[in-house]
């Protein structure tokens, strides 16, 4: 009786086993063929405005020394880099199929709100009333504010009282967030186009002081590096630069910070990675404190092709 | 195909069913025939229909395709893309048939042994094994463990057999599925917080159906689950066997030309062959272009989109959609760049 009944049991355990790993075979099956539940690289290139483009328009600064600068016909710098790095990422490779549009600081957000250049890479700082105008993918740099002042008067401007003294002009560039802060700081500015204006009004003594961020700052010292000096001086808040791009197209954005991001993990991990190299070749020998790539924000979560690839 | 019922006693059934000479052999030679012809027909009929298909139809490409695609590269080919499901209707076969035939020789002589019971009497045992071999190394992880259940019913292991005593067969059970939670652990906690519910299932259930799986099964079972599972199996093949019929034989490529001094064009096809005058390129989107061989400036190796991971889990650092051999494969080759011309060229 007992023997009869394990039999039972046993054949009803055997049938629903087969059964449910049949079922589950099935589920196995249906499931190989769905559709990824993430957006793909590819997907957010077909939305995006650049989608069908032959060449990629990005706005950049052709005379900011070490960051942007149109040196014998070809672009140089930090900025560029980083721009070369996204455009190939985003199947722009060489300077072919990349039209490099120079951009002066207050043309930045027209150019891109007009349609002139896709992406903007040229120092420019992210901040809240900029975000209302354009998008953002960053940070990939941080940067705090500085003053460039020639050998002459490095011993008479040490402290943000100094710049008040109506004896010295200081010298900054129009549309830019050091001139918001300078006028915080009660700091009267002479403000000009662009950067290198002020360090040439400087040479020729129109002005004495230049304030701006420590990277265009860095880039005009290492094209002079006996005649001016780099004042720290505690401005408060740091800036960190993003890429710009038109508010009208949030998948070019989400791939700009995409491959941020991938740059970041690439070099969390020890490996060298395009910022690095980009860093490296650039700004790096001409900071006085080494960076890191910062960690991009808002970065959505997408599907590519080496995905698969070993993390370790 | 029936066959009529020999009065035979209990005892000789038990024994062997159906050794009744000359008509055993010949069901045997059936089988067999019936067996080999589904093994090596199905992969080679395939393998040329799919050639049509890739050619976009066109009869012309078609030509072009058979001329310049060898029967190796062909069959090569195929058995890339194609094993995976080669082996899963093999496994299937090789488990379903051992179930059903330890389940079959419970039963009274004079019932029709099923196809798959068949198929299996006549399968030599090193061809059950290597089909196995080949779903473990061609399956994807996530799969993987349905492998389990499948070898364990192929070839009746119950957990008697793993010790005849019952304390000792609890403590190796234990200390296997012990094993083999340690070795998903990471992977089951990280389904779990993507609440990715089927790969828990399929990582969890697999093992613990094994446990059970063996059979024999109830007699009022045998028929309808023979006839389902033949019905299922072949449906899966057909169904299966859609996607790898229009799974590209060729390598897809992106070809700079430069069509005019100063003008390049990007080309997305498969290369079909290269002469010392043309490169003969099937396009993606249709149709086939031959580019003068000068004036080719570059050519990159473009994944396709079906290659994209659906799943973002992985078992020790192996992707779960990844085969045992494309995880090697990429433990190799670690380093795996997408050429930019891949991304824009349409």
């Amino acid at each position: 009786m007992y023997h009869l009944f394990t039999h039972r049991l046993r054949s009803v355990a055997t049938t629903l086993a087969v059964a449910m790993t049949l079922s589950l075979s099935a589920a196995a099956g249906c499931d190989n063929r769905r559709e990824p539940s993430l957006p793909s690289v590819l997907d957010k290139l077909r939305e995006s405005q650049i989608d069908g483009q032959p060449r990629i328009r990005i706005g950049v600064a052709a005379t900011e020394p070490l960051m942007g600068e149109l040196r014998n016909g070809t672009y140089v710098g930090f900025d560029v880099e980083i721009a070369r790095y996204i455009a190939s990422s985003l199947g722009y490779e060489g300077d072919q199929r990349i039209e490099f549009v120079p951009l002066a600081t207050e043309d930045r957000i027209p150019a891109l709100q007009g349609g002139v250049v896709d992406l903007v890479v040229s120092s420019f700082s992210m901040n809240e009333d900029r975000k209302k105008l354009v998008a953002f993918a960053g940070p990939y740099f941080v940067t705090t504010q500085e003053v460039m002042v020639p050998n002459r008067l490095k011993d008479r401007i040490r402290t943000i009282e100094d710049l008040r003294d109506p004896a010295y002009k200081v010298c900054t560039s129009g549309g830019s967030t050091t001139e918001a802060e300078l006028e915080k700081h009660q700091i009267k500015a002479l403000v000009v186009k662009r950067v290198a204006d002020c360090v040439k009004g400087i040479r020729e003594g129109r002005y004495d002081v230049v304030s701006s961020d420590e990277t265009i700052l860095a880039g005009f010292l290492s094209q002079h590096p006996t005649e001016f000096e780099i004042v720290d001086m505690p401005f408060g808040t740091s800036e960190t630069l993003g890429i710009g791009v038109s508010i009208g197209d949030p998948a070019l954005r989400d791939l700009v910070a995409f491959f941020l991001d991938k740059s970041y993990q690439q070099g969390r991990q020890g490996l060298t990675s395009p910022w690095l190299a980009a860093y490296h070749r650039t700004l790096g020998p001409w900071m006085k404190q080494p960076k890191t790539q910062p960690q991009p924000l808002d970065v959505p979560k997408l599907v590519d092709f080496d995905d698969k690839a070993p993390r370790r | 195909m029936s066959a009529p019922a020999a009065p035979v006693t209990e005892g000789v059934a038990l024994a062997g069913a159906y050794q009744d000479g000359p008509d055993r052999a010949e069901r045997r030679a059936r089988a067999s025939q019936s067996f080999w012809t589904a093994v090596v027909g199905v992969p080679a009929v395939f393998s040329v229909l799919r050639l049509g298909v890739e050619a976009g139809g066109e009869l012309q490409t078609t030509l072009l395709l058979v001329a310049n695609v060898g029967p190796v590269n062909l069959l090569a080919g195929f058995l890339t893309t194609a094993a995976r499901l080669l082996s899963t209707g093999l496994v299937a076969v090789f488990a379903l048939g051992a179930v059903l035939r330890v389940s079959v020789e419970r039963m009274p002589p004079g019932i029709r042994r099923p196809l798959f019971v068949r198929w299996m009497d006549i399968v030599p045992a090193w061809f059950v094994v290597a089909s196995f071999l080949l779903a473990l190394v061609t399956w994807p992880l996530l799969y993987l463990p349905l492998l389990i259940p499948a070898f364990v019913a192929a070839f009746q292991l119950t957990p008697a057999r793993l010790h005849e005593q019952r304390i000792p067969r609890l403590l190796l059970l234990a200390a296997l599925l012990a094993g083999y939670g340690w070795l998903l652990a990471p992977t089951l906690i990280e389904a779990g917080r993507q609440r990715e519910v089927l790969a828990l299932l399929l990582f969890v259930a697999p093992p613990v159906l094994a446990l059970g799986v063996t059979g024999p099964l109830p007699a009022a079972v045998i028929r309808p689950l023979a006839s389902v599972t033949e019905a299922a199996v072949l449906a899966m093949l057909v169904w299966a066997a859609l996607p790898v019929i229009s799974t590209p034989v060729l390598p897809l490529t992106v070809t700079t030309v430069e069509s005019t001094e100063g003008v390049t064009e990007d080309v997305r096809g498969h290369v079909v062959t290269v002469d010392d005058v043309n490169l003969v390129l099937l396009q993606e989107r249709g149709g086939v272009r031959y580019l003068p061989v000068d004036r080719v400036r570059a050519q990159v190796l473009c994944p396709s989109e079906e290659e994209l991971p659906r799943r973002q889990l992985r078992v020790r650092d192996m992707h779960v959609e990844d085969s045992l051999l494309e995880g090697l494969g990429r433990r190799v080759r670690p380093v795996h760049r997408i050429d930019a011309a891949c991304r824009t060229a349409r």
